[in-house]
């Protein structure tokens, strides 16, 4: 048996806090929404005064074409789509296979390579950023893809490691021991046995660095400056800077909305994954 | 005896070439930034002079790295202020009035975590616009006159500008957090609570905030560190520092001695400086949200 009192502020209570998560829900949402809307206007309809209206028909979908060809998207879009595979891969087995060292094969300084490795975590990347430059142009990788690719594999590994040698500790001994009995040795054990064993734990960072990758922006423009050679967010920046001279919204919108969308269609996709991805790294 | 040096075989080949590609491209690089902070260096290699700690001396005497500084730290105690508010908030809400629709909320809230830095700032940037920008267009319903607030054009505005976003960016990730925690903490509690007649926000200060402090503690620090670490693509893109430097950060500012004045010597110091921050501020803020640890008997 209630009090009646308590029930009542209760349902307000209750009622109050559905009301605000609505309204985030729309502010989250909203903006998003609104760069679809601006992607298919034309300039005239930005300087209405009325930046919530609907875009006139005809809708310009021309600006898609328009920032795909003109701007060079396409291109952006294939660099940072090899960029982001090569990395995530090269990442994941970089990751996987001292991670599995870390997790199941002890020794003298395992657990000072370990806490060595989670440590960077915590160093900021920027620090780095000039003496990387330098060592990158000893090596003749400015202006290249490999480079972004070694710097952005280098950059993906320490949470890695930190979540596969998580994941690798809760998989049961048993199935490893069976395979060497049946006379399997370490690396055949690791490849066929263990890494189809971990295969949500390896999606789990394959996503996470792909996302990181994807949206990187300071290295893509420091260690690359050949226009063919952009990735998406440098693309936009660079794009969003030339608005200074000539005024070309709708297309711009028409980036931004291409350059999130293949993001929120993963996101879609493998959510849980990629939550479990993301909060992996600061539960520790 | 030929089964252990298999091992360490196997051992061996499977640590070495991470450990080479990480000391390389992640160590070296640490290193080499605090080396180069004692030097005077405009990246050409032929003149490099050793100048010991005058960086770090000429830091003191650079009104720019001060407001940096300050601007840091501002953005720190924002977001931490405005994200566990609202991130708290939205995870009690949803898991203690066990409202419809958490899937939806939970899908919508981390949305904006995974979209580039860049196209958030440039986003924003749009928003904040005098002329054809949303906030503007806005205020300018309330108003006879449309109103043409350059936001990220003056001194006053540009940094509580840069924030929000910031902000706004960040609640989903922090909820997802806190919610779990909530979510771990026994419904037998708050059953007793409700008996005894406590009120919900009696329940929040009793049950909640002790029992998810921990969680509440990792967020708090997780925000310090990303955003002394991390805001400067923010800062870039939608000011570049400016007004007048006023939104400078210190990532910004290196990035700008760095690549824009080619003081190498000098940006590498201010990168050093970064790393001090954020490790001493971690530090001193462990200490300061230091509990006795709750335990469930």
């Amino acid at each position: 048996m209630y009090p009646s009192q308590p029930r009542f502020s209760r349902h307000i209570l209750k009622a109050l806090s559905l009301i605000l998560l609505v309204v985030w829900s729309v502010a989250v949402l909203y903006p998003l929404i609104w760069t679809g809307l601006g992607a298919l206007k034309d300039n005239s309809q930005f300087m209405l005064g009325k930046p919530w209206a609907f875009p006139r028909s005809p809708w310009l979908w021309s600006n898609f074409s328009n920032v795909w060809n003109q701007y060079h998207f396409g291109q952006y879009f294939i660099n940072s789509i090899v960029v982001t595979a090569i990395s995530s891969l090269l990442a994941i087995l970089l990751s996987a296979t001292t991670a599995y060292v870390l997790a199941r094969f002890p020794f003298r300084g395992s657990q000072i390579l370990y806490y060595f490795y989670l440590s960077a975590m915590m160093i900021p990347m920027i620090l780095g950023l000039i003496p990387l430059f330098f060592l990158l142009n000893d090596l003749n990788l400015i202006n290249k893809l490999s480079g972004l690719i070694i710097v952005y594999t280098a950059w993906a590994l320490p949470f890695s490691i930190f979540v596969m040698v998580s994941f690798f500790k809760t998989l049961p001994k048993e199935l490893e021991e069976a395979a060497y009995i049946d006379g399997a040795g370490y690396y055949r054990t690791f490849f066929d046995v263990m890494l189809p064993l971990a295969r949500s734990g390896l999606i789990s960072i394959g996503i996470m660095n792909a996302l990181n990758t994807w949206n990187e922006y300071i290295m893509g423009m420091v260690f690359v400056n050949d226009p063919v050679k952009y990735t998406i967010p440098v693309g936009i920046a660079v794009m969003q800077a030339e608005m200074q001279y000539r005024t070309e919204w709708g297309p711009l919108f028409a980036g931004l909305l291409m350059s999130m969308l293949p993001v929120i269609i993963v996101y879609m996709l493998f959510q849980r994954h990629i939550v479990a991805g993301v909060t992996a790294g600061a539960v520790k | 005896m030929f089964h252990i040096a298999k091992r360490e075989r196997f051992i061996i080949t499977f640590l070495i070439p991470t450990f080479i590609f990480f000391s390389v491209f992640t160590l070296y690089p640490i290193v080499r930034g605090m080396h180069i902070s004692l030097f005077d260096w405009s990246g050409s290699s032929e003149f490099m002079t050793y100048v010991g700690v005058q960086n770090f001396v000429d830091m003191l005497h650079d009104p720019i790295v001060w407001t940096a500084i300050k601007n840091d730290y501002s953005l720190v105690l924002g977001k931490v202020i405005g994200i566990m508010i609202l991130a708290t908030f939205f995870a009690v809400a949803i898991t203690r009035f066990r409202l419809r629709g958490t899937g939806f909320f939970r899908m919508i809230f981390f949305m904006p975590n995974i979209i580039s830095a860049v196209v958030i700032g440039v986003l924003w940037r749009f928003i904040y616009n005098p002329n054809i920008g949303f906030l503007n267009a806005i205020l300018s319903l309330f108003t006879k006159q449309p109103i043409r607030t350059p936001w990220l054009g003056q001194e006053d505005t540009a940094l509580w500008s840069i924030l929000w976003p910031s902000i706004w960016a960040g609640v989903g990730f922090y909820f997802l957090l806190l919610m779990a925690a909530i979510l771990s903490v026994p419904t037998s509690l708050y059953e007793a609570a409700e008996i005894d007649g406590a009120t919900q926000s009696r329940q929040f200060w009793s049950i909640t905030v002790p029992l998810i402090w921990e969680q509440m503690k990792i967020s708090i620090l997780h925000i310090v560190m990303t955003t002394l670490n991390g805001s400067f693509v923010m800062v870039w893109i939608m000011t570049e520092g400016g007004p007048d430097n006023s939104t400078q950060v210190m990532g910004s500012y290196l990035y700008q001695m760095g690549f824009r004045q080619y003081h190498m010597g000098y940006a590498s110091a201010i990168g050093v400086l970064i790393l001090f921050m954020s490790l001493i501020t971690t530090l001193i803020f462990q200490r300061l949200l230091r509990r006795d640890e709750v335990q469930l008997s």
